[in-house]
């Protein structure tokens, strides 16, 4: 799309009557100011000094001075934040892929007609609008390897052996991913059910008469169709489950061995606790450069097919 | 306002077996005699004598001053309750306001953090373990006051003492430990054919091997990141065999040796034995109580508060109440050492009524009302100056008496090496918890030796 | 107003029943409601477990020989101590306060600029849109201790403007992005008709922009309530007086003491917290889902 052709049909708009606010440029950066205030004021003005903190050797009252890569290059050798690294890698992929397909298959379900349909919906976005720290809690107490009513049940019900959940370096990280897709879920679920309600039905019955199957049908209309909703919200949930901080603190806080650290729970340990801030900022802002990248891929991918 | 206020008074009133409360507060009445700081802290008692002494007087408060003290909650809410009290005894009598805001215990710090950054928040705050030195810059120096303290109250517990002072100045003024021993199940204890507790790490050993050769309940200690029963245990272990995680200088990493091999092959052996349960590596520090009250542990290392919670509460139903009994620290080849959970109160720089704040700490530190506190707390604290170490409930439930035991032999995590940021840092980051919880669970004592020794070079020797 | 009637009814067309021809009962039952039934069983049984946990009495709460998945004798004591013996009204309180002033903030700043981003053309306007999605890559986990500076400058510390201000940094990107997405689904015919009969700007936005986007508000403005509501961080760091805090953090720091976790106050609490917040989606969930269709859609 020109800039000279929209530059055109602004002027065209304009017209003789010359307000101010009817013209586009000014009426549109104006409107922009009550946002472009608060997000200054309480994220840039933060952000910036945040990446300024991450090049310092600040520690907590103390505001240090300028080490340029040094804490970046310091952490590098530090086993934790490796293994912090490589399960934030981790429990970002696998639980994306599981609220990715379990959201989908809800999607599909809620769309369908069952009776009692507008409670069922509400209810499965209970574990969405609970208080994460809350429900984390009770998820805790699910797992704890004296009371766990998980192995309880998988005890007395089905005859299978206790697991130490929170416990063991392996299960652990994986019960930080059951507790995150469990939450993520109904987000998908809810987003992705928009997105199957604008699908005009009559592509379902064009469909259907030329003899498509249900999966051909998913496979050529559905996930086609799914598609804009579906990147805005992966790439939503992948930024927001890179930086989860409560839930893992709250689940395991490290434990055991630091073998569940992620970058946000390492860089709170460090940064906060330790009052090493300035190596703290350079661990969670370790990887928003990648994620700029990926981010401004997608959007630019995604506007230009718009 | 007011019925907010006061909320958290609520299982002084309801939980607490009243009976039981009164008779352990009851008695603090006629022991007590005022203490010359009385007069300095309002005169709430009429007693007008000056007592200027060589080291000076404690500052007044200034009439319509309104300061905020930052803590955690106590696990004994009576403490809380009885703290309460007297803040609203000194604002009446010195016509001021001071406010007591309390927080979990895990959430203090962060919230000590970001006043800090931000260079404002409450007047003074609770310092746990090394905070001072951590936060040095946002800390007023209180030598003057902690010296006039000093001169009244005796001298100060060498922990609390280390912890406080940062680079000779006092940044806190000592105010209390939790004390952390064993409580353990006495009829289990004979179940399996032991009579006296253990008192070495090998009887622990050998205790937990008669337990568990009975099908008992087996010894629990958490080996996870809980900021108290954790490190509480695993650096005392370390201690006892002989393990020093830095030199006493504090630059030179000694945590690789053979005395700490002894160490971590004790908790190896210990540990894969099952001699202690294998179940505690994400224990936080309510895990172990709650494991005791439901009669599925021996024994644990703890504070007061399963004890408490057992004799003192109705919650339980005093379910174990007759059969609960507390031990002292075992010792190991090479000494007896312990960690207790410590708090000093520094007066932040930000504030705009330093005095009213330090008349505050004192009056708190007045032993009158310090000792009622200490009763309050049914044991779960203890004093950190000379004559404050001596409260009634110690001495009207003998059984608190190896939660008294455990301060003298009390030591701080980085030990021989004085608090500083590094010891702190190497703290927080569970590195010699973290050291023995590896090498449980893979049974490679070199590697997680190896490994903690990496993660402390990085710490002592070469930060950033 | 026949092309407003006609965009609604488009909307309220599609999503209808879907059953098709030759589905017989017995196929629906494995292909719909098994799901739907193992679907409501694993997101509900951690609330049924909340539930259970917060009328069982303390003694049973640690009992670990009965069956964890019932209880014996049911007590209300927990919701008795909660309601009367902590601040859980005030928090509730505070925490509506705060929700919905800080949602209010973010749906005014998120139309204007979601309306300026969507239907004007000027210089820049691509940039920021970006810029403002991009916002959600800035990493909270630290934030807060910069952040607690600059509220302590303003001396917000332990006011409500400290959450209300500071909440809308992590509620206008995702509003404003959904926004944007309607406004474009609204045809620029109807506002340009307008103009053309002397309407102004923004009188063309109030009077027939917004009331055609009153579902993508309605939507947007679900999804920051239900944000700002659950918030712990920034309400842990900046409200200190007990009767100042939000329920999140009111419950955490009265409820955890020392080596006690209180689970049945803790429970009664995660349950009665919610339920404002579920009482609002089982009532506009549906709007919810047709709120996000054009702004997800049109993303």
């Amino acid at each position: 799309m020109g800039a000279a052709v929209r530059g055109l049909e602004a002027r065209g708009l304009m017209g003789p009557r010359v307000r101010i606010l009817d013209r586009e440029a000014p009426l549109g950066y104006l409107l922009l100011v009550p946002l472009l205030l608060l997000l200054g004021l309480f994220l840039a003005y933060p952000f910036l000094f945040g990446i300024w903190l991450s090049v310092t050797n600040a520690q907590i009252g103390d505001n240090g001075h300028f080490v340029g890569a040094a804490n970046y290059q310091y952490e590098r050798s530090d086993t934790v934040f490796i293994q912090s690294f490589a399960n934030t890698i981790t429990y970002t992929a696998v639980t994306t892929v599981f609220k990715l397909g379990l959201g989908l298959l809800m999607a599909l379900l809620l769309n369908q007609v069952f009776p009692a349909q507008r409670f069922v919906r509400a209810a499965l976005l209970l574990p969405w609008i609970i208080p994460s720290v809350l429900s984390t809690l009770a998820w805790r107490w699910m797992f704890d390897p004296t009371f766990s009513v998980v192995n309880w049940v998988a005890l007395h019900y089905l005859h299978l052996p206790s697991v130490n959940w929170l416990g063991t370096t392996s299960t652990a990280l994986v019960s930080l991913m059951i507790v995150n897709t469990w939450r993520g879920i109904p987000f998908y679920g809810i987003s992705f059910l928009a997105g199957l309600q604008t699908i005009p039905t009559e592509l379902y019955e064009a469909a259907r008469v030329d003899g498509a199957t249900r999966f051909q049908q998913f496979r050529q209309i559905t996930l086609p169709m799914l598609r804009p909703i579906l990147v805005v919200v992966l790439l939503l949930s992948t930024i927001l489950t890179f930086g989860d901080f409560t839930l893992p603190y709250v689940l395991t806080n490290c434990a055991p061995y630091n073998s569940t650290c992620v970058l946000s729970t390492w860089a709170f340990q460090i940064g906060v606790n330790g009052g090493y801030i300035g190596i703290g900022a350079a661990i969670s802002l370790v990887l928003f450069p990648l994620l700029s990248i990926i981010v401004a891929g997608v959007l630019i991918g995604l506007r230009s097919r718009d | 306002m007011a019925d907010i206020r006061d909320i958290t008074d609520y299982l002084a009133k309801d939980d607490w077996s009243r009976r039981r409360f009164l008779q352990a507060t009851g008695l603090v009445a006629a022991t007590i005699t005022a203490g010359p700081i009385l007069e300095a802290c309002g005169g709430s008692t009429g007693n007008g004598t000056s007592t200027t002494t060589a080291v000076g007087t404690i500052p007044k408060p200034r009439a319509g001053a309104k300061i905020q003290l930052l803590q955690w909650n106590s696990f004994v809410p009576a403490a809380d309750a009885e703290i309460k009290r007297q803040a609203a005894e000194f604002s009446t009598a010195n016509n001021v306001t001071v406010t007591i805001q309390t927080v979990s215990g895990d959430q203090l710090q962060p919230k000590t953090a970001s006043a800090v950054e931000a260079g404002s928040g409450p007047d003074i705050i609770q310092m746990q373990y090394g905070w001072p030195h951590l936060y040095d810059t946002a800390c007023l120096d209180l030598t003057e006051f902690v010296n006039i303290l000093k001169a009244q109250l005796g001298t100060v517990n060498a922990v609390n003492d280390a912890f406080c002072k940062v680079g000779g100045k006092y940044l806190a003024t000592p105010y209390c430990q939790v004390p952390n021993a064993w409580s353990f199940r006495t009829d289990y204890w004979g179940q399996a054919g032991l009579t006296d507790f253990f008192t070495t790490w090998d009887e622990l050993a050998s205790a937990g091997k008669a337990l568990k050769s009975k099908s008992l309940p087996p010894i629990a200690v958490s080996l996870g990141h809980a900021y108290g029963d954790a490190i509480t245990m695993w650096y005392p272990v370390l201690w006892d065999f002989g393990g020093r995680e830095v030199s006493s200088d504090g630059k030179k990493v000694t945590i690789n040796s053979k005395e700490t091999l002894a160490a971590v092959n004790w908790a190896i052996d210990t540990f894969k034995n099952q001699y202690i349960s294998q179940n505690t590596l994400s224990w936080l520090d309510p895990d172990n109580n709650q494991a005791y009250h439901s009669g599925l542990i021996t024994a644990t290392l703890n504070g007061a508060s399963i004890y408490i919670k057992e004799v003192y509460t109705t919650a339980t139903g005093h379910k174990y109440a007759a059969v609960t009994n507390n031990a002292g620290m075992p010792k190991g080849p090479k000494g007896l050492e312990s960690l207790n959970l410590i708090f000093n109160h520094a007066v932040m720089k930000w504030t705009q009524e330093a005095d009213t704040a330090k008349a505050f700490i004192a009056y708190l530190m007045q032993p009158d009302n310090y000792t009622k506190w200490l009763n309050a707390s049914v044991g779960y604290n203890a004093g950190p100056f000379q004559k404050l170490t001596n409260a009634d409930i110690f001495n009207t439930d003998p059984k608190l008496k190896p939660f008294v035991g455990v301060v003298a032999t009390g030591k701080w995590p980085g030990w021989p090496a004085q608090p500083s940021k590094a010891t702190s840092q190497s703290q927080v980051q569970f590195v010699i918890v973290d050291m023995f919880a590896k090498a449980c669970t893979s049974g490679d004592a070199k590697g997680a030796i190896a490994d903690a020794e990496q993660k402390l070079k990085r710490i002592y020797e070469t930060p950033v | 107003m026949a092309a407003t009637r006609a965009v609604i009814g488009r909307r309220k067309g599609v999503g209808k029943a879907r059953h098709e021809i030759g589905d017989t009962l017995l196929g629906r039952t494995f292909r719909v409601y098994i799901p739907v039934l193992l679907f409501i069983f694993i997101t509900l049984f951690p609330f049924y477990w909340m539930a259970i946990t917060s009328i069982k009495s303390d003694s049973e709460l640690l009992d670990h020989n009965r069956n964890p998945l019932f209880v014996i004798q049911p007590t209300l004591d927990h919701y008795v101590l909660l309601l009367t013996k902590t601040a859980f009204l005030r928090w509730s309180l505070n925490t509506a306060i705060v929700a919905v002033v800080s949602t209010a903030i973010s749906l005014f700043c998120s139309i204007l600029a979601g309306y300026s981003l969507a239907r004007l053309r000027y210089k820049g306007a691509t940039a920021i849109g970006w810029g403002v999605f991009i916002t959600y890559l800035v990493p909270p986990t630290l934030l807060f201790l910069p952040l607690a500076f600059v509220v302590a400058q303003l001396h917000l510390f332990n006011n409500y403007l400290s959450l209300i201000l500071t909440y809308p940094t992590f509620l206008i990107p995702f509003c404003t992005w959904l926004l944007m997405g309607y406004f474009k689904g609204i045809p620029r015919e109807l506002e340009e008709a307008a103009l053309v009969d002397g309407a102004s700007r923004l009188q063309a936005m109030t009077k027939i922009v917004l009331p055609l986007a009153l579902p993508g508000i309605l939507s947007a403005g679900m999804f920051a309530f239900t944000l700002s509501w659950n918030e712990f961080l920034y309400s842990l760091i900046f409200m200190s007086d007990q009767a100042m805090k939000t329920i999140p953090v009111g419950v955490t720091s009265e409820l955890i003491r020392g080596d006690e976790f209180f689970w049945g106050q803790l429970m009664a609490a995660a349950l009665l917290g919610s339920i404002p917040v579920a009482l609002l989606y089982s009532f506009f969930v549906d709007y919810f889902v047709a709120g996000m269709t054009a702004g997800a859609v049109k993303g």
